[in-house]
């Protein structure tokens, strides 16, 4: 069935959760495309019979306007423009049928792009400038792209604001919050005090300090998490 | 074309519409793969996808009659009328409102509408006394009788009552960012 392996595209991006991604789908992708080519080539042929049928249509008028002929030779011609509009009648239909197919691949692979595009929005608001290596594998190059560029243009436009948005996307109730230790960081640099964050001190700090470590949570080369168990 | 990109509302046009060819067609050979010459005869049965079928009924190349589960006769119809409740419309038609809504006007079948009413309205009201009662090792179950827009009525409903518990309780507030994962590293 035409379109069946561009709905599997869109199925699959369905059946993800919401917000997360899965690996970009290069194989299929190519194969859709593929499938639209040989749309078009079956439809370049067909475009062409039309045109003809429809020349030769207008020629058995046009001769029968100019010559007079016996009514044996009139019934004669009207059976032939019968067959003729039958045959351009099947060939407009196929023509259809190629082309609704196109059409409809067309609008699965863009919302396919379309959506993925979004998920990659909202990452950039979520996570810093920089992907974890096991969610960028998943972007194909252009997405990669895509996402480099958007989180360039929100930085830029931060820093023209000069705010930054992406902090405190929950506003707080104070700004110290008590947090547990998940991993060894070791002395770490914070906007009031140098601290030693080692496994399963639990402290007070600063939110805005601690934030980026618990959103971070999964990033490789940190390997380090908070958990706090209490937000005053 | 306000859904033109919506996920769901390409799906639901996936869903097969039984359709006979009014015409025959040149050039169309995936419908009936065993002869070569590429062509649909006048008169061939075929099920169509909705996205083809709505285009070529309104130029009258094809004649469709209505999918099965809405029929006036059909079995689905009498269930939902006896208790629509506990009919398992998932297996039958995953996006059962939507290709309903899509259908009924083409074919001009007036009941249709009504009939999808009182299907949502019974219905309704279950998966949300559901969400809020059942216990997750039950959920599964119930879940494999829903249509893809009541399970997300069903989910809607649950973590609504999550969120109550867990304002009511007041829990952590700082998450970590949902794509980074669920799993957890070994600590």
């Amino acid at each position: 069935m035409y379109a069946r392996k561009a709905s599997e595209l869109v199925k699959e991006f369905a059946s993800s959760e919401p917000g997360q991604l899965s690996t970009f789908n290069n194989d299929l992708f190519a194969q859709v495309l593929e499938e639209c080519e040989g749309h078009l080539l079956h439809l370049q042929p067909l475009m062409r019979k039309i045109q003809e049928h429809e020349n030769k249509l207008k020629d058995k008028r046009r001769s029968e306007d100019e010559v007079e002929i016996s009514e044996d030779e009139r019934r004669k011609s009207e059976a032939e423009k019968v067959i003729l509009q039958t045959a351009l009648k099947s060939d407009q239909f196929g023509a259809l049928v190629h082309h609704l197919s196109l059409v409809r691949n067309k609008r699965c692979l863009m919302a396919y792009i379309y959506n993925r595009a979004e998920v990659i929005r909202s990452l950039g608001w979520m996570v810093d400038s920089v992907l974890p290596a096991e969610i960028e594998e998943k972007l194909s190059s252009t997405e990669k792209e895509y996402f480099k560029n958007h989180v360039a243009t929100l930085q830029s436009y931060m820093s023209e604001l000069d705010l930054h948005l992406t902090v405190d996307m929950v506003p707080p109730k104070d700004p110290y919050i008590k947090v547990r230790v998940l991993d060894d960081i070791g002395e770490v640099a914070l906007s009031d005090q140098v601290a030693n964050l080692a496994r399963h001190a639990i402290m007070f700090l600063r939110r805005t300090d601690a934030e980026q470590y618990i959103t971070q949570g999964g990033q490789k080369q940190r390997m380090l998490r908070f958990q706090y168990s209490l937000d005053i | 074309m306000a859904k033109y990109y919506d996920i769901d509302d390409i799906l639901a046009e996936e869903e097969l519409v039984p359709s006979v060819f009014q015409h025959a067609a040149n050039e169309v050979g995936l419908f009936d793969s065993s002869d070569d010459t590429n062509k649909v005869e006048a008169g061939s049965r075929v099920e169509l996808p909705f996205w083809l079928v709505r285009e070529l009924y309104l130029r009258q190349l094809i004649s469709i009659r209505v999918p099965p589960c809405f029929d006036r006769e059909s079995k689905t119809r009498e269930e939902i009328g006896a208790d629509a409740a506990h009919v398992d419309l998932r297996s039958r038609c995953l996006y059962f409102y939507e290709v309903g809504c899509k259908i009924a006007p083409l074919v001009g079948d007036k009941t249709i509408g009504p009939f999808l009413l009182v299907a949502f309205r019974t219905r309704y009201k279950e998966v949300l006394i559901k969400a809020h009662t059942l216990t997750p090792a039950v959920a599964p179950k119930y879940l494999t009788l829903l249509t893809n827009e009541e399970a997300k009525l069903y989910e809607a409903g649950q973590s609504s009552i999550t969120a109550f518990k867990k304002w009511r309780m007041g829990g952590p507030r700082f998450q970590m960012a949902p794509v980074l994962g669920r799993k957890r590293k070994p600590t």
